[in-house]
């Protein structure tokens, strides 16, 4: 894949929007809309859990998916059919949000693979907490979508650099 | 006599949605978090079928598909790759272990069901 970073990174953008839409499709029957992006998402008090998946290879970056603690519930016991009071505490939600990413983020791969970039996927992890933002390094490209599910919303981040 | 499949994936996550999938019919599910417990689990209960993740800590599911495969009891195991990752690659290099075939995530479970089934004889139970 021989072409420039903020090509690149517009290009790795477009498959995460394709993958966030297929993914919540499939797995979970509902329908994530591109939305405009919220200022101060980060800041707004509210309890947030962030999935993230790594790609190594010709292409280096990570995706953050961010949700609130309230939605990534909902995701869980959407998911998994079980009721909300029956998941046990954040263990099943936070394993729900970091399969979500990693499935997200394995279809970029896939098609980034597929386009002369191999790449492999590192383990999915979960960041959870308030006011937290995630802050590139200097050598970094940031993207950041966003997508709504009816009232919610999902902010997917988008780190990428170049391999030395 | 029920069919047993086992499951292999770091996610409880899949191995939830797994277990629902074939609640339906007369299987018993069996559960193993990585390759490493994986071949553990495939040496005691000699499933009929096992659906296996790609990337998991400890062993990934592509060296553990290698190791099934070199063991003379447990190399007739049919193997369904689960895989988020379904590049043309991937897809080839696990073809050539002798997966029987794969499922890119994300997947419905109806589609894993129909890829069983073509594999292993699937019966519902009696209502």
């Amino acid at each position: 894949m021989n072409t420039t970073i903020p090509n690149l990174i517009d290009e790795v953008s477009d498959l995460l929007n394709i993958g966030v839409s297929e993914v919540f499709r499939t797995m979970l029957t509902l329908e994530a809309k591109p939305a405009a992006v919220l200022h101060d998402w980060h800041a707004s008090g509210e309890t947030l859990v962030a999935g993230s998946v790594g790609f190594i290879g010709d292409v280096n970056g990570v995706v953050y998916v961010h949700v609130t603690a309230g939605f990534a519930r909902k995701l869980a016991s959407r998911m998994l059919g079980l009721a909300e009071a029956e998941l046990e505490g954040d263990e099943m939600v936070n394993d729900v949000i970091g399969e979500l990413s990693n499935m997200i983020v394995g279809n970029v791969k896939s098609r980034l693979c597929d386009s002369g970039a191999p790449c492999v996927l590192t383990i999915p992890s979960i960041v959870r907490g308030q006011n937290f933002k995630i802050e590139p390094v200097h050598s970094c490209e940031r993207r950041l979508l966003a997508f709504r599910c009816d009232a919610d919303h999902i902010m997917v981040e988008l780190l990428m650099k170049h391999s030395t | 006599m029920a069919l047993k499949i086992l499951s292999v994936d770091d996610s409880r996550t899949i191995r939830l949605i797994v277990t629902r999938a074939f609640k339906a019919y007369d299987c018993i599910i069996c559960e193993a978090a990585n390759g490493e417990e994986g071949l553990a689990a495939a040496a005691r209960e000699k499933p009929d079928l096992v659906i296996l993740d790609v990337t998991m800590p400890v062993m990934d599911g592509v060296t553990m598909l290698g190791k099934l495969k070199d063991d003379p009891d447990l190399k007739a195991i049919p193997v369904i790759m689960l895989t988020a990752e379904s590049s043309q690659e991937n897809v080839l290099q696990i073809s050539r272990l002798g997966v029987r075939d794969y499922l890119a995530k994300p997947f419905k479970e109806e589609q894993l069901l129909a890829k069983a089934g073509r594999v292993v004889p699937l019966v519902k139970k009696a209502a």
